[in-house]
């Protein structure tokens, strides 16, 4: 059973990631860029929720937990790369 | 050695550490139920042990950190996968003998207890790739210090 109205505010959520890809493919500077790269992570993880109710598959959701801990992960060591590098 | 990230994200790390760790032990233990395995499962609890080597730095790793440790535990998951698979050696290589006739893991299909070696495996597999992928990240952090 496939919901719609789940499916329209995926299709949202990805006009939203898209406008976040134009700041990283245009961003002037590398922290725009990053901030960019976090956006479309958290919207990710919010597009993975809702094709998860769409399809009605409640192990779906597993995959945006990990993915949301890890891309937490990812973002902090761009981070760490610009502070200055691991000391 | 001073680490350079601040409180919050060292406070943070408390808090989320254990809370990855948990989450990837459930996505190995759950590897014939749900998505994901050893392999998933071990890559999730290693990005743990990334984000502590992030947070807290290279020095306070070093500490909690001994080589020989991981390496047996890497050689140990290879071990524990190739010994699983000779179980059933008397019919052939990888035949599922404790789905078939075994004492234990031969519970109804869906539940924890099932599916055989499978959830051996996968523990073996999560443990192996842990370890392994712990022992790249802290040689590729030390890499410019072992000149000295």
């Amino acid at each position: 059973m496939i919901a719609p109205e789940f499916f329209y505010a995926a299709v949202i959520v990805m006009i939203g990631a898209f406008l976040a890809l134009l700041r990283v493919f245009f961003g002037p500077s590398v922290p725009d860029r990053v901030v960019g790269v976090d956006t479309l992570n958290t919207l990710i993880v919010a597009g993975m929720v809702l094709l998860g109710a769409a399809y009605d598959r409640t192990i779906y959701i597993d995959i945006a937990i990990v993915y949301a801990l890890l891309s937490y992960v990812g973002t902090l060591a761009i981070a760490k790369y610009l502070q200055g590098g691991l000391r | 050695m001073k680490s350079d990230m601040g409180l919050i994200v060292k406070t943070t790390a408390r808090a989320t550490i254990p809370l990855i760790g948990i989450f990837g032990a459930y996505v190995v233990s759950h590897g014939h139920l749900t998505p994901g395995g050893g392999f998933q499962g071990g890559a999730t609890i290693a990005g743990a042990g990334i984000l502590f080597l992030i947070a807290f730095g290279f020095g306070e790793m070093r500490k909690r950190y001994d080589h020989h440790i991981y390496s047996a535990l890497e050689g140990l998951g290879g071990l524990v996968f190739l010994g699983m698979a000779m179980l059933g050696l008397g019919v052939a290589f990888f035949y599922n003998t404790l789905w078939h006739s075994g004492p234990f893991f031969d519970g109804q299909p869906g539940t924890l207890l099932s599916a055989g070696y499978l959830p051996i495996m996968n523990l073996a597999v999560g443990l192996k790739v842990f370890a392994g992928l712990i022992s790249a990240m802290v040689a590729i952090a030390a890499y410019r210090r072992w000149k000295e």
